[in-house]
């Protein structure tokens, strides 16, 4: 029953502004994706995190997404000629990158003391044409148009880490995966790492949404740091869940 | 070699061509004639003699104050309008402009194209000479009739039977040249360079290689100047930033445009604007690396507009680039994805540095990775 008075509001939007004043999301061109090579590609449903887009990945604490987020950035770091950190709360050691393999000539951090930079330099940096940056805590409000309309004209990769995104921030991410941390993995009495489920709570790239188990191997042992690599491997198939609605309109 | 030389005439009277024709006589009072035109030689008046005598000379000429500044930007505009005719291109005040046409394709094109824009530089037609050096070259195009070209081919034969006044010596050795009964070019070269050297010193050994031919002296090529700026007036004045955003922004392309013609770039770039009520604010920096696109000249520069705060409307906007050096452009990393970028991307992050400090700004480099103390790890 819903569904005739749709068609006939879409019909007359249409019919009153044109045929593009509104478009099938289904129908839109998705963005073009960067494979990161992780079993977030498979989550997006193009392939890889898009470009010109803001990711988000969030989650409670001890729940994968910085180990995730490493792994990103890595990867990254290894493909891109610039990938930037950009450290709200100075917290990042670029130590904890090297169970990955990076290619550290290429990273840069951003020590942002209030939220403000590091809304500035991330804005500055996407238009600029920084090949990904990693955002480690949330930008202003203001800040996040200049943000999206620099990184889609550059195609720059933003990746955000959060606990709890707020509102604005998280209507600006296009692809958003929430984690959760499901089990402890113990070997021998040893805690050696966890398991997490990676659940995608938006994704506006393309449909449909979907939840993936993660597994996250930390690095243990008398190796040093750059003999070890941390694994994240996908433990369970990809569940997808198709949208219950037959209509999306954007 | 072979070098083309356009007399003019001296800049300085240049600057009134609607005196031409007359007999026009430039100095200081008190001072020496720095320049005479044709019409004064039949009276005697020579540059470098007494104002005071020029006047007693030709007291019908008109005498015009010096203007050094109006006459070496005419040089600048000569030379610059004459530099992509020719690999080495000298222009003097005295109103000789020198192009080495040797190895140019078609070095006639060069020179009636230096002829038209010589004449419509000075406003009227220069006299042409074509010899092997610029010491012919310029005794050539003095004996040619205006618009005319002069050409020598052998230079030792050309310049026999001319006077040695026409060597660049002064009047005391011009004097003793001729007590030692030197009357042409031609017996000058005849002398020994050591000969003459012990006569005059240098400027008998010099003037024997010039007496011969031999063309001793080297053009000094002219240079573009290091320095390029763009400006627009405006007219009503504006109190609109983003009109002022706009015009910067084409400023900045029209200014990436000439750095990429120039293959240069800039580190150091002034922004001034001028207000209704005649002040002026500027602002200015000299960045790390140079900047040569017209998207890092206007994310530097449209920065700096969205935060100025004018104190009253615009009339004027100037963006300056006071020091061009190479545009440094290297060779892509073609496995780096985004590479194309990296210039942009490192002026982003110098713009941060300069507005939030260096700090801001952190490039991790491995320094001792075993260390237990974090702070050893990295540099």
């Amino acid at each position: 029953m819903q569904e005739m008075p749709l068609d006939v509001a879409i019909e007359s939007i249409r019919v009153r502004f044109g045929s593009q004043a509104l478009t099938r999301a289904a129908e839109l061109p998705p963005p073009q994706p960067w494979p990161s090579r992780t079993p977030i590609d498979r989550l997006t449903g193009i392939g890889g995190l898009p470009r010109g887009r803001l990711s988000l990945l969030s989650g409670s604490g001890t729940c994968g997404k910085f180990t995730l987020a490493l792994l990103l950035l890595a990867g990254a770091l290894r493909e891109f000629a610039h990938a930037i950190v950009i450290d709200t709360n100075s917290g990042f050691d670029p130590w904890a990158l090297l169970p990955f393999h990076p290619e550290l000539s290429a990273l840069t951090v951003v020590r942002a003391p209030a939220p403000e930079i590091a809304g500035e330099a991330m804005a500055a940096l996407a238009k600029a044409g920084a090949g990904f940056i990693l955002l480690m805590g949330e930008v202003p409000e203001h800040w996040l148009g200049p943000l999206e309309s620099g990184a889609n004209r550059s195609g720059t990769v933003m990746v955000g880490v959060i606990d709890a995104p707020g509102r604005a921030f998280a209507h600006a991410s296009s692809f958003s995966v929430g984690l959760a941390r499901t089990d402890w993995i113990l070997e021998r009495g040893q805690l050696v790492g966890l398991r997490a489920s990676a659940r995608c709570v938006k994704n506006r790239v393309a449909p449909p949404l979907g939840e993936t188990q993660l597994e996250i191997r930390y690095p243990l042992g008398t190796k040093s740091l750059f003999d070890h690599k941390v694994h994240v491997s996908e433990v369970a198939p990809l569940h997808t869940e198709e949208l219950a609605c037959e209509s999306a309109v954007v | 070699m072979r070098i083309c030389c356009g007399l003019t005439g001296h800049l300085e009277l240049a600057r009134r061509p609607d005196l031409y024709g007359n007999p026009v006589v430039v100095g200081d009072w008190d001072e020496h004639v720095i320049a005479a035109s044709e019409e004064t030689l039949q009276f005697g008046v020579m540059p470098g003699m007494a104002l005071r005598q020029a006047e007693h000379l030709c007291p019908q000429a008109t005498f015009l104050p010096p203007a050094a500044e109006a006459a070496a930007h005419l040089r600048e505009l000569i030379s610059s309008a004459l530099y992509d005719l020719a690999p080495t291109v000298e222009v003097r005040i005295e109103g000789i402009a020198w192009l080495d046409v040797s190895g140019v394709p078609k070095p006639g094109e060069s020179i009636r194209e230096a002829r038209r824009r010589l004449k419509t530089a000075i406003g009227r037609e220069p006299r042409l000479g074509l010899g092997p050096g610029p010491f012919s070259a310029r005794l050539a195009a003095a004996r040619a009739r205006p618009g005319r070209l002069v050409q020598v081919d052998r230079a030792s034969e050309f310049l026999a039977p001319l006077s040695p006044r026409e060597l660049p010596l002064d009047a005391e050795q011009l004097e003793r040249l001729d007590l030692l009964g030197l009357r042409t070019l031609g017996a000058v070269a005849a002398m020994g360079p050591r000969e003459l050297e012990s006569q005059l010193g240098r400027a008998g050994r010099h003037a024997v290689l010039l007496a011969r031919g031999l063309e001793p002296d080297e053009l000094t090529p002219w240079r573009p100047p290091l320095f390029t700026s763009a400006h627009r007036q405006f007219e009503p004045t504006i109190e609109d930033r983003e009109a002022l955003l706009f015009v910067s922004r084409a400023l900045c392309s029209d200014l990436a445009e000439e750095l990429g013609l120039r293959g240069a770039g800039a580190k150091s770039i002034r922004v001034r604007l001028f207000f209704e009520d005649g002040s002026q604010e500027r602002r200015d920096s000299v960045v790390r690396h140079s900047l040569s696109s017209a998207a890092e000249l206007f994310g530097l520069i449209g920065s700096w507009i969205k935060e100025w705060q004018p104190h009253a409307p615009i009339t004027e906007l100037w963006i300056e680039l006071p020091v061009l050096e190479g545009a440094g452009r290297r060779q892509l990393r073609l496995w780096a994805g985004g590479d194309g970028n990296s210039e942009e991307v490192a002026a982003a992050l110098e713009r941060l540095q300069e507005r939030h400090g260096d700090e801001v700004v952190h490039r991790p480099r491995p320094v001792l990775l075993s260390s237990p103390l974090p702070a050893q790890r990295f540099a």
